[in-house]
């Protein structure tokens, strides 16, 4: 087997099961990502990870992009595609399966009371996952400000483009870091 | 206000590349892991592709099953508008953006990783990401204008989850039969 189909098939054999094993928040998933890159395969050494690390926070996305720059980092375009596929296939199949065999229950009084149980659990869970993202912020207490002055503006007018706000917050907190420095 | 149902009828008319260019959308404006604030903006609000039940519904299995709640969900919103090629399309579009974007950033590594302004604005983004996330929770709440009971479960999951940061597994392993029975409970109650 050639090299470099032997380094794509290690990266799909690292996140695959990943992708399975990523349930909650992705803190989990980072420290296990961290062993297998630089312990186990050795792919980057710990400054390039962390380095990796603060390139994937920079880029908007719906996960982790960490998997990608591994991936572009060991075996280039094709290295990233097969870790972002890797990462993200599996997971995705089984929750489009379980979806699918949900819906076919649609009509019946459980189905309904399922989702209109699981509905408060789930503002929940989203209102817990700002918070936590909150805590991991490296801003401290500025980060903690902001985000609750961006929430009242979004509640109080609506029509506010958040992409508008994103922008100021960035501009603001660019501008202060500047004065510091 | 006239909500459209969606059944098939509906939403055939919702091309795949429509589906993959707003999903892409919010793939690209997802910063600091906002997706679900901006599916909400985007596809319940401003087209009502979906309704708050449906968003709510796939907000609670993308984030009990494994992998990214964000992408789990966008799988769910486009199989509810378009099967299988919904799924990938909307899939697809919400992860391409970002991998350009990161695949970029890492090319040009060395000035960003060490650059204090640049962390400074990308903690100002995540800071208004983490606003757009609460504000949507908030608003799922209002909507429901929620009598006590399910007001109560939405509390005990932010406490719990997010205050106390206990494993979410759990939480709501115990809290789902309290809230499905709740829910069973307020159906017979409006029957009788």
């Amino acid at each position: 087997m050639p090299d470099d189909i032997r380094t794509l098939l290690a990266l799909a054999l690292v996140f695959a099961p990943l992708s399975l094993l990523s349930i909650g928040s992705g803190a989990a998933l980072l420290a296990e990502i961290e062993h297998q890159s630089v312990g186990v395969h050795a792919w980057t050494t710990q400054r390039e990870f962390a380095d990796l690390f603060a390139i994937s926070r920079a880029a908007p996305g719906p996960g982790t992009m960490l998997s990608t720059l591994i991936g572009w980092k060991v075996a280039g375009l094709t290295g990233a595609l097969t870790a972002t596929v890797a990462l993200y296939l599996p997971s995705s199949l089984l929750v489009f399966g379980t979806a699918r065999l949900w819906r076919r229950w649609r009509g019946s009084v459980w189905h309904s009371a399922v989702e209109r149980g699981l509905a408060p659990i789930a503002a929940g869970l989203i209102l817990a996952g700002g918070i936590a993202v909150m805590r991991v912020s490296p801003g401290g207490p500025a980060v903690w400000a902001a985000a609750i002055a961006s929430t009242a503006l979004i509640l109080r007018w609506p029509s506010l483009h958040p992409l508008a706000l994103f922008a100021a917050s960035g501009a603001l907190f660019g501008v202060a870091a500047g004065l510091a420095g | 206000m006239i909500q459209p149902t969606i059944d098939n009828s509906c939403s055939n008319r919702i091309g795949l590349p429509a589906l993959f260019v707003a999903f892409f959308r919010l793939g690209v404006m997802s910063f600091g892991g906002g997706t679900a604030g901006w599916l909400y903006r985007e596809i319940v609000e401003r087209r009502r592709w979906i309704d708050d039940m449906q968003f709510l519904s796939g907000a609670a299995l993308g984030r009990l099953m494994p992998g990214s709640g964000g992408v789990n969900l966008t799988v769910q919103v486009g199989q509810l508008l378009r099967g299988s090629s919904g799924a990938m399309a909307a899939a697809l579009g919400l992860l391409s953006g970002p991998l350009a974007i990161v695949l970029a950033l890492a090319v040009s590594y060395t000035q960003i990783s060490h650059n204090v302004t640049v962390h400074a604005i990308l903690d100002g983004v995540a800071a208004a990401a983490i606003g757009l996330t609460f504000a949507t929770g908030l608003k799922l709440v209002r909507f429901r204008r929620a009598s006590a009971g399910p007001l109560a479960v939405t509390v005990a999951t932010v406490l719990s989850v997010g205050v106390l940061r206990w494993p979410m597994i759990p939480v709501v392993l115990c809290l789902a039969p309290i809230s499905i029975g709740l829910a069973l409970l307020d159906r017979r109650g409006r029957n009788a």
